[in-house]
């Protein structure tokens, strides 16, 4: 009935919609600053764990893996680990202990200048570790290293500093080669370290601020490593949504990428434009019991447990084959000090026979905890459900929140999954296993095992210390209560135009320097 | 009507302070406390009370309330305990933001919700009726972040149109950040247009059937004359209510299509500040999604009174 009134009313609306688009036109161009640089290459990278308000730049206070793309962007260290986890130079050239491996002296690198000019020497280093230590600064990383005495800290001249420990640590310069140790800039306030740290790394900060969603990086120009970095700007953000991650780098809204899950790596790999990146890594996945719980307390109950998991299939499903098979030790096979086993084979008779002489011939009852915090864990658990049960292992599957998964679950229920990053033979074993760790996850509690460590620590002879840490393995492996059947590679992708880029089985150790596009 | 107006004020402010008080004590019952969530796995037992006592965690719920509410009174929202800047500072950028998308999405919203409404009243029972009754309807019953997947799969993958993310701080002109909000934009509209054109339809009807319609016409006005100047006016009150409620959504923040298009905007700082037991952002913002309710009804009330003489 008013069919032919409908153009007149049409035009209208779109006039009115075309007017308001105009006007609406100033009002957003305000709202976004960036201006257009001179062009730039500029190489835009994503972090999967989610950054937010929690982020800083304070390598000393740093948690989360955008935190530490961002402080490697920006700071470097005394010494870096290499795919071994073995100690390597980066700001220090060479180093060497007394006989006792309780005094160790570094020789550092020599013309490295600081983003403010300020030439890098051995008091920046003197105040970054002794800051770090200090119980004020509340750092996650000062437990682990305890053995250095912050008194006894002293810059011997401009390019050497001395450390005195107290106790004999012969793997010294690999303990110090971790997230924590960034050498900061003497002088700078405290209040600036958290979002406008000066270091000496390839890039400065341009604009930080916790809560944003991207942060910038611009080149430092006098880098003291020649040619590097190959890009002008870095723009970091975070998407933790693995999805949305895929869906960016395939349509080249970012050029870099990690923290992978198996089924994208699988979609990237038909795609021309885009190159999958992957590391062989010693991160651990783990199925972790208390053993001073029962069931649990009983070695034969921890056997049997063990005994139940197929680790093939565990790699083909859990993983897609993009790991390794480990054997209920941290420590991965080709890491530096491994003990090499012939992983346990499934027998599931096996596993009846050593829960019948632990008192359970109708098997037992238990509640595993896990959760989609870590990729795999519920595949992880799922399938150990299935193994488990025809062993007469009735597990309840428990899922619980991934926001406070590590607050409110682990180490606060007694059978969890549980993740590591990789991490060198010292600190895969000691972290979670020694008696005195506070993330001791397993309520493993042996005097043995801890004197292996403290005695592998103290001792200077490579063949002896190889063999005390593989004795702790052992001991781990045979008698623990963590069930560790894969390795997952570490997986990430590039845009094809991208090169230059390695992942490191270290997760927080992120080189951008060498970086290219196109 | 300044009367209804300041009455509605009055009582605006007594539902901000009840809904800050009820939202503190919500948050109060959550477990755990910022100190935990910042440090999350590297806590020890030394740092948390460090940082317990730099965030006065360690003062009584009553008195941190009650320190909030005394500062709030001068004109201060605080210190964000987790990302440790002004909160009126870090809130206002995602606000901005959410305006701007609130706002693109207003723009197409608006012709299409009141266009639909009136071609499928018009030809109601017809072909155009029914094709986009249908259309309205999937898009009524299919979840935001489903049409936003399929937007993405569609207009970003598989034809590579416009870019998957809205990661607008990359954006370098207008256009690029036009493209990038196309698709939030899209599924916003999408999943909002619905109800308002059913009302639309369902209103215009009425009036259609109505016998001053019938009168205008036995008068000789022209047709469009009648619809937009005797029909439409007094149809649109329904919609104009439906639209305040999808504004007030929308500034509520879209946590969904945040989610998926990655958006920078007030929802997922909210849902943020929850999981990190960001007390002062969360109250921030809940004072103004709460804002946004208000306002927006009153200004569609008011909209509703104006085009209605009788409520005059």
């Amino acid at each position: 009935m008013y069919g032919k009134d409908i153009l007149r009313i049409s035009r209208r609306a779109l006039l009115a919609t075309t007017g308001a688009a105009l006007a609406a036109g100033p009002l957003a161009t305000a709202l976004h600053v960036p201006k257009a640089f001179a062009q730039p290459k500029t190489l835009r990278i994503a972090a999967g764990e989610a950054d937010g308000a929690t982020g800083t730049l304070d390598p000393a206070l740093s948690t989360a893996d955008p935190d530490a793309a961002r402080i490697n962007l920006v700071f470097e260290r005394l010494v870096v680990l290499d795919d071994t986890f073995s100690a390597a130079p980066q700001l220090a050239t060479s180093w060497e202990s007394n006989a006792t491996g309780d005094e160790w002296t570094f020789k550092l690198q020599e013309g490295v200048k600081f983003h403010d000019g300020e030439p890098f020497s051995a008091k920046h280093v003197v105040y970054t570790f002794k800051r770090l230590l200090d119980p004020k600064t509340a750092s996650p990383g000062a437990s682990s290293m305890a053995a250095i005495d912050p008194a006894a800290i002293t810059a011997v001249d401009d390019l050497t500093v001395r450390f005195k420990l107290k106790a004999a640590t012969v793997e010294f310069p690999a303990l110090i080669a971790n997230r924590f140790t960034y050498i900061l800039r003497e002088g700078q306030p405290e209040s600036e370290l958290r979002t406008s740290g000066i270091g000496t790394g390839p890039f400065k900060v341009q604009k930080f601020v916790p809560g944003d969603d991207v942060s910038t990086y611009v080149k430092n120009e006098s880098y003291w490593r020649a040619g590097l970095p190959k890009v002008d700007v870095v723009e970091l953000r975070a998407i933790p949504e693995e999805s949305a991650r895929i869906a960016a780098i395939q349509s080249g809204q970012i050029d870099l990428c990690w923290d992978l899950g198996r089924a994208g790596v699988e979609e990237l790999q038909k795609n021309p434009d885009v190159k999958v990146v992957t590391t062989r890594a010693p991160f651990v996945l783990t199925l972790s019991c208390w053993a001073d719980t029962p069931p649990f307390d009983d070695v034969r109950v921890r056997q049997a447990m063990k005994y139940v998991v197929d680790r093939e299939q565990m790699l083909q499903l859990v993983l897609r084959g993009l790991g390794n098979i480990g054997d209920d030790n941290p420590v991965a096979p080709w890491v530096q000090y491994a003990l090499k086993t012939e992983p346990r084979a499934r027998d599931v008779e096996k596993a009846k026979a050593l829960l019948a002489e632990a008192g359970h011939p109708d098997g037992i009852d238990v509640e595993l905890f896990t959760s989609e915090t870590t990729p795999g864990f519920i595949e992880m658990a799922t399938l150990y459900q299935a193994m488990a049960s025809e062993a007469g292992i009735r597990v309840k599957l428990t899922k619980a929140p991934s926001s406070d998964y590590w607050s409110a679950v682990w180490l606060k229920q007694p059978f969890v999954c549980s993740s590591w990053s990789g991490r060198g033979a010292d600190d895969a074993l000691a972290a979670p296993y020694l008696s005195t760790s506070d993330w001791n996850e397993t309520h493993w509690k042996r005097p043995e095992f801890d004197a292996f460590i403290t005695e592998a620590r103290a001792t200077t002879d490579v063949a002896k210390r190889t063999e005390l840490y593989q004795k702790a393995q052992q001991l781990l492996r045979d008698d623990g209560g963590a069930i560790i059947s894969v390795f997952p590679d570490a997986l990430g992708a590039v845009r094809a135009n991208v090169s230059g880029w390695k992942l490191h089985p270290q997760q927080s150790t992120k080189d951008f320097s060498e970086v290219s596009i196109g | 009507m300044s009367k209804m107006v300041l009455t509605r004020l009055g009582m605006a402010l007594i539902s901000l302070l009840a809904v800050s008080a009820i939202i503190f004590w919500c948050v109060e019952f959550l477990p755990g406390d910022a100190a935990e969530r910042i440090l999350g796995r590297n806590a020890t037992p030394e740092s948390l009370a460090l940082l317990r006592e730099k965030l006065h965690l360690n003062l009584s719920a009553g008195e941190r309330y009650l320190h909030w509410l005394t500062s709030l009174l001068s004109g201060d929202f605080g210190t964000s305990l987790v990302a440790d800047r002004p909160v009126l500072d870090y809130i206002a950028s995602r606000i901005a933001n959410t305006a701007l998308l609130s706002g693109f999405a207003l723009i197409l919203y608006i012709p299409i919700s009141i266009g639909f409404g009136i071609l499928t009243a018009i030809y109601r029972g017809r072909f155009t009726d029914h094709a986009i009754s249908v259309i309205v309807l999937i898009f009524m019953c299919l979840p935001e972040f489903v049409i936003g997947i399929l937007l993405i799969s569609i207009f970003a993958i598989k034809l590579a149109w416009l870019p998957p993310l809205a990661l607008i701080g990359s954006a370098q002109s207008f256009g690029q950040l036009v493209e990038l909000m196309a698709l939030p934009t899209i599924t916003i509209v999408a999943a909002m247009s619905a109800y308002a054109v059913r009302m639309m339809r369902e209103s215009l009807i009425e009036v259609l059937d109505s016998s001053y319609v019938l009168m205008a016409r036995l008068k000789g006005l022209p047709k469009w004359r009648v619809l937009l100047f005797h029909a439409l006016p007094n149809a649109l009150g329904p919609a104009i209510n439906i639209t305040a409620l999808n504004v007030a959504w929308m500034i509520g923040g879209v946590v969904v299509v945040e989610a998926v298009f990655e958006f920078p905007g007030i929802g997922r700082l909210m849902v943020d500040s929850i999981s990190h037991k960001d007390v002062p952002v969360i109250l921030a913002i809940s004072i103004v999604m709460t804002g946004a309710y208000i306002v927006t009804n009153l200004v569609a009330d008011l909209l509703v009174i104006l085009l209605n003489p009788k409520l005059r």
